[in-house]
């Protein structure tokens, strides 16, 4: 299950998995960077056929003419002359070939160096690790454009290879540094510890396994890198420390030109548009081939979608209860199509009352609860139905009134709850915020911390709330959390898998004491769990979701022992049981369903025991079996067969 | 000796297969920041089992008991500071080739025990190559064998790991070990990250593959229920050390020791009746130990002289074991129901 | 128990120090050979060439040079230089502070616009926002330095008059020398920012926050910023010599009386000690921030100050 992974997020987007390269074509960001470097690198490969004049050819006649589009331009010289007569073009041309060739030549020493010693470094440790990073520390410290400057300006007779050595070995701390991370992120995995197990050599590991992971940063640091070298190759020649003249540089180029920048002030503007030109299609083409390698972009924002509502609401019968869900579906729209995380579910919460949602990876389960508090992760959005708390519509409140229910009206709980804290920030200050959030005064804040954390069953408060979440424990900053949650008393407070990441001892207590708080403070509890015991024990109703619409619900004790969907009674009998002997475990055979295919019929026709033609066309509707119980199977509507004989 | 009703699979020798002796492991950690001065974290405390051939032997505990690291030593990934791993009596060096044919691991986590970069096909090649197993013009029909018996269809051979659901990677993962033809296979929390509906059916895979095979496991978990389904026998550990071994049922109904007895009253149970209270507070830092007895804090049994008196394993009923001063007491209260344990309450 | 780690890390600052100017002392000698031919004009007779040498200090072996400058900058004499006969020390110690205004002054400013258009580009990814700001940034990062600054120079000194092009003098010579470095590092810093900003915003603590109520800009401000500000930090820490490079590049541009311009000038007539204690004072200068940049991040993130057990 994802969430068990801890990869905390609701839904496991393609946007996780790598791309493939054709998509680099797919922005037109990087098409254009593409495009640009292209044509540049050709200009530069062909530079001796695409110059129109020698650009060391001096014409002491025609100095300082304009480019074209100067009235006083010499068609023969398109961009102009410098301040001996050399054309501008040419020398642009054959400067693009001079920079290009000594930055990419510099970008392959630095970038080989320093996957080598990142390798190392990451895969062998020890000692090879600490003397190449206290190399790297050196090399920080090292205010490396003097020596370069220094070394170019007093050596004799330059050349370009001199520059290539002074611009390119300063680079491998780049590479080295990020190759060694991720090694030593892959080397961590299982898949390495595996192929240990198996037999395979420390060589064998590292390049087999290790490496194939790893190279791929290197390109996009590489690009990058390219692009900066440029500029840094440029501003040695500019400061008269690049290849001596009358080689043709930009940065060169520009230093002569300025002397006459008064007088022709494209002299020393063409070149740097030139160099800003291809650096930043270097650097386009870059971003385009990160975004391929690791498409997984920032999914942020805040927005809220809010659907039309197609239909009235009922009208109450009877006291409504403190929170009905009507044909709620979610969406999560992305490059590839739309996944439906959740589909047309409906069910009651009762004030005070505890009812148990259970349902496996792709059931809907938290989709649902982060839709009841609005807080559904972007890019996901309700595509219809509508949340009633306490009559109020949440789906289609405004962001403040939303603002102030949360906390308030409604609270959440998460799975792992050091994660649920910001670590830079004591649990005090969170505690003291999340109490003036509410509308705590000021004055009262300090002694209600102390007080509720006292009733969540934490020992020595007043020395807690000046800890970090990352020194206590799960369980005590569960407790933490339970307590922000219930400090306002909300009228519902949904916990999602709230004891999944801790022990089973410490799962126990806190379950309980949840459950005592709940229930004396007349709070209704929402409980999400993979775990059908546990929602046996716990809860007064259950829901039970598959693949994001609703099986079954009803009360506890008779969902549990006369279960009426065919699912229900599956995971009943998948379920090990320590308290029983089992001879056999019914497994449930195949998989859960790829949520991005389109439904049709029921969603567990392909894994049900008892499926029928009509449950692989029709989508059935919850029908009520016995009272307060419901269930969404055509063994019900079809033939009121009694399902629990067979 | 497993118990007569669930005959283990295989031949009938009665050689131990796997013989841990006295194993400790210690970790050296960093006590304060920035300073030199070094504590040791003592994972596992000189701890002792054996498995026969074709049997299970549950391992189970919750975080921090050491039961992960116990595998891994006998796989020999990490070495003991102290003890032996026995292979059918010998002591292999650490990467011996013929310790990678007898012993193999299965991981927790689907999701990074496959190498992402390599197709299904390869990934099974591997052991075959590295040992020479079978004749490189018979790699692929033994592949195609290996996924064949791991319930996987022919074309997945063609697939990457993240083209496969968490079910399908740990039948890739049990295929891989079984490549080697194993005679033991560890299996840390193999199930643990899996959806309900897909455990079921790994774990009668496992089960079927041991029948057939005769292979025996080592399966750690922190779910009572699955080590209860699958083992033969069971040992719990705390804190490093085993507090009880005996057979399934008998450490599953009658406990010996009260952590056995908190966890089991811990888990939630689908048919409802919660009976003795928990463990009280919360599991200690295992880098700073409680004296004597590492559950008396938060026994319900304890008295003075847990706190000073660290118990032995001691075989308190035929065939089960248990590391308690009360040892007796603890399984006493089991036959009666009824009778409320009048120590302790909750945390 | 923090003396000692403080005191380790010093021998480490200082081990880091020596090696800098060891290597910049025996690369600059291998590369350019003997210091005595090259003060002189070619051509020139050997006796005045040995006499050079001895006034220099040549004349002894080159282990002997190396521990004869090491002892001398231990104490604080960094040599003569070679044209007149200045003493090194006070000259690098009067153009470091020059060197120091422009560069604090823009990581300043960088820092701020970086936080500023971070947060905003990260609220809405893919927004208009974020892209407009992006796109400066991809832009501002293709530029280079030197070149911005002729162009400022011609726009601005030549053509509007509006801030003087050469020398340190009023607050006004300050603007268009800072703008260039401003343009040149803050590209980077914002992209870093907000890429934080958006990793931070789908944290799971976020979610949490947002859930007990806590206004928009709270969460984003307080909670946001203390955590992006972190890499922006490192990151600033690494980017140190691409800085100094710029200020050398705009002291050489502007004539501002700093490092840079002294070791350029120092290039022509080969003056090594000159040369050698720029090197050095930089080194130190350098080792001395990052340092501080490690004592701020340790102070802000509480994690990494805390026992690993």
């Amino acid at each position: 299950m994802t969430d068990l992974i801890g990869s905390g997020s609701q839904l496991e987007l393609d946007s996780d998995r790598p791309g493939r390269p054709g998509s680099v074509f797919k922005s037109p960001m990087a098409l254009a960077g593409l495009l640009g470097t292209t044509v540049i690198l050709l200009a530069a490969v062909l530079a001796p056929a695409l110059a129109p004049h020698d650009p060391t050819g001096q014409n002491l006649t025609d100095i300082l003419a304009p480019p074209f589009w100067d009235q006083a331009a010499s068609p023969e010289f398109p961009l102009g002359t410098d301040g001996l007569g050399r054309d501008v073009l040419s020398r642009i041309l054959y400067g693009a070939r001079n920079s290009l060739v000594i930055s990419f030549f510099a970008m392959l020493l630095g970038s080989s160096l320093g996957l080598i010693t990142g390798l190392l470094a990451g895969f062998f440790g020890g000692r090879i690790d600490s003397i190449i990073m206290r190399l790297g520390d050196v090399q920080l410290a090292f205010p490396f454009i003097l020596l370069a400057i220094a070394v170019l300006g007093v050596v004799p007779d330059r050349r370009a290879w001199h520059v290539i050595v002074v611009l390119g070995i300063p680079g491998w701390i780049i590479y080295a540094r990020v190759v060694r991370s991720r090694v030593l992120a892959e080397k961590e995995k299982n898949y390495v510890a595996a192929a240990r197990a198996i037999g395979a050599s420390r060589w064998r590991r590292l390049f087999t396994y290790v490496f194939p992971s790893v190279w791929q940063v290197v390109p996009v640091i590489a690009l990058l890198d390219f692009g900066f070298l440029i500029i840094m190759e440029s501003t040695l020649s500019f400061l008269g420390l690049g290849l001596p003249p009358p080689a043709a540089t930009w940065g060169g180029i520009l230093a002569e030109g300025r002397r006459n920048m008064v007088v022709s002030p494209w002299l020393p503007v063409l070149p740097g548009i030139a160099i800003v030109l291809t650096v930043l299609s270097i650097n386009l083409l870059g971003d385009g081939v990160a975004k391929v390698i690791d498409p997984s972009g920032a999914k942020g924002g805040f927005r809220r979608f809010r659907p039309r509502l197609l239909q009235g609401s009922e009208e109450a019968a009877e006291p409504a209860p403190l929170l009905r869900v009507r044909n709620l579906s979610v969406e999560f729209p992305d490059q590839n199509g739309t996944i439906s995380a959740v589909h047309d579910v409906e069910f009651d919460i009762e004030r005070g009352e505890i009812l148990g949602v259970v349902g496996e990876s792709g059931s809907g389960k938290s989709v649902t609860a982060s839709a009841i508090i609005q807080l559904i992760d972007p890019p996901g959005r309700v595509t219809s139905g509508e949340i009633l708390l306490e009559g109020e519509d949440v789906v289609r409140v405004s962001d403040r009134r939303m603002r102030q229910l949360r906390g308030r009206s409604v609270a959440m709980i998460f799975q792992n709850p050091t994660a649920s804290l910001n670590p830079v920030l004591t649990v005090g200050y969170q505690m003291r915020e999340a109490l003036r959030a509410i509308g705590i005064p000021q004055e009262d804040v300090d002694e209600t911390v102390v007080r509720v954390l006292t009733t969540v069953g934490i020992p020595e408060p007043t020395r807690v709330v000046r800890q970090y979440p990352f020194e206590l424990s799960g369980g005590m900053n569960q407790r933490v959390m339970i307590a922000m949650a219930l400090a306002a008393q909300p009228q519902l407070l949904i916990a999602d898998e709230p004891t999944t990441a801790l022990d089973t001892t410490t799962q126990e207590q806190i379950l309980t004491e949840l459950v005592d708080l709940a229930r004396s403070s007349d709070i209704s509890l929402l409980l999400i769990t993979h775990d059908i015991a546990l929602v046996s024990q716990y809860a007064d109703r259950i829901l039970v979701l598959y693949a994001g619409e609703v099986c079954e619900i009803g009360p506890s004790a008779q969902v549990i022992s006369q279960p009426a969907h065919p699912y229900t009674r599956a995971l009943l009998e998948s379920v090990p049981r320590v308290e029983v002997r089992i001879d056999r475990l019914e497994a449930i055979p195949g998989e859960l369903p790829d949520p991005r295919e389109s439904r049709i019929g029921c969603p567990f026709a392909a894994r049900c025991p008892h499926v029928m033609d009509v449950c692989r066309v029709t989508d059935p509707f919850p029908v009520e079996i016995a009272s307060g119980q419901w269930a969404a199977c055509h063994l019900w509507t079809e033939n009121r067969a009694d399902v629990m004989s067979s | 000796m497993p118990p007569v009703d669930r005959e283990p699979g295989g031949c009938d020798e009665l050689v131990t297969l796997l013989e841990v002796r006295d194993v400790t492991k210690g970790f050296e950690v960093r006590t304060r920041a920035f300073t030199r001065s070094k504590g040791t974290l003592t994972a596992v405390k000189s701890v002792s089992l054996q498995i026969e051939k074709g049997e299970t032997l549950g391992l189970v505990g919750e975080s921090g008991c050491g039961k992960s690291t116990l595998g891994r030593m006998v796989v020999r990934l990490l070495e003991p500071s102290s003890g032996e791993v026995r292979l059918s009596g010998v002591l292999h060096g650490s990467d011996d080739p013929a310790l990678r044919r007898s012993v193999q691991i299965i991981f927790q986590d689907p999701y990074t025990s496959l190498p992402p970069k390599m197709r299904v096909r390869r990934i099974l090649a591997e052991p075959l190559l590295i040992h020479k197993i079978v004749p490189e013009d018979q790699v692929e029909s033994r592949v195609r064998k290996l996924l064949d018996d791991v319930g996987l269809k022919a074309e997945h051979a063609d697939s990457f790991a993240s083209e496969l659901s968490g079910g399908q990677r740990q039948r890739v993962s049990i295929a891989r070990a079984l490549a080697v033809e194993p005679e033991l296979i560890v299996a840390d929390e193999a199930v643990s990250a899996l959806d309900v509906s897909v455990q079921a059916q790994i774990l009668n895979l496992m089960r079927d593959l041991q029948e057939t095979r005769g292979i025996a496991y080592l399966f750690i978990s922190h779910d009572l229920g699955v080590v209860r389904y699958m083992s033969h026998r069971i040992a719990v550990m705390y804190l490093g050390e085993i507090v009880e071994l005996g057979t399934a049922d008998d450490v599953a109904e009658r406990p010996l020791h009260p952590y056995t007895k908190a966890l089991l009253s811990a888990v939630p149970t689908i048919h409802g009746n919660v009976s003795a209270p928990g463990a009280r507070s919360e599991p200690p830092n295992p880098a700073n130990p409680p004296s004597g007895c590492s559950f008396h804090p938060r026994c319900s049994w304890a008295q003075d002289v847990c706190s000073l008196d660290s118990p032995h394993l001691i075989e308190w009923k035929p065939g089960h074991h248990a590391a308690c001063h009360f040892a007796l007491e603890v399984f006493e209260s089991s036959e009666n129901r009824d009778v409320e344990s009048p120590l302790g309450g909750r945390g | 128990m923090r003396g000692r780690v403080l005191l380790i890390r010093v021998v480490q600052m200082v081990f880091v120090v020596v090696a800098v100017v060891t290597i910049a002392f025996f690369v600059l000698r291998i590369a350019t050979g003997d210091p005595a031919r090259l003060v002189n004009p070619p051509g020139t007779p050997e006796e005045i060439i040995a006499e050079t040498r001895a006034r220099i200090g040549t004349d002894v072996s080159i282990w002997q040079q190396y521990v004869n400058y090491l002892s001398g900058a231990v104490t604080g004499d960094l040599g003569t230089s070679f044209r007149g006969s200045q003493p090194v020390a006070a000259a690098v110690l009067a153009a470091l502070p020059n060197t120091l205004i422009l560069a604090g002054l823009t990581v300043f400013i960088s820092a701020v616009l970086a936080i500023g258009f971070g947060a905003l580009a990260a609220w809405r990814p893919e927004g208009f926002v974020d892209r407009l700001v992006l796109g400066f940034a991809s832009v501002a990062q293709a530029t280079p330095a030197f070149w911005l600054a002729v162009v400022l120079v011609l726009v601005f000194s030549v053509n509007l008059r509006w801030f003087p092009a050469i020398d340190m003098t009023t607050w006004k010579s300050f603007v268009l020398p800072i703008t260039t470095l401003v343009v040149s590092l803050s590209p980077i810093l914002v992209r870093t920012a907000r890429q934080s900003f958006a990793e931070t915003l789908s944290e799971d603590y976020m979610k949490a926050a947002r859930a007990r109520g806590l206004p928009t800009w709270r969460v984003l401000g307080v909670h946001g910023v203390k955590s992006a500000a972190l890499p922006l930090i490192t990151l600033i820490g690494l980017q140190l010599g691409f800085l100094l490079a710029g200020a050398v590049v705009v002291e050489a541009i502007f004539n501002w009386p700093g490092i840079g311009k002294l070791i350029l000038d120092s290039l022509a007539s080969r003056d090594f000690p000159m040369i050698q204690g720029g090197i050095l004072v930089a080194a130190m200068v350098f080792v001395l921030l990052n340092f501080i940049v490690d004592m701020l991040y340790a102070m802000l993130d509480p994690r990494v100050g805390a026992a690993q057990a």
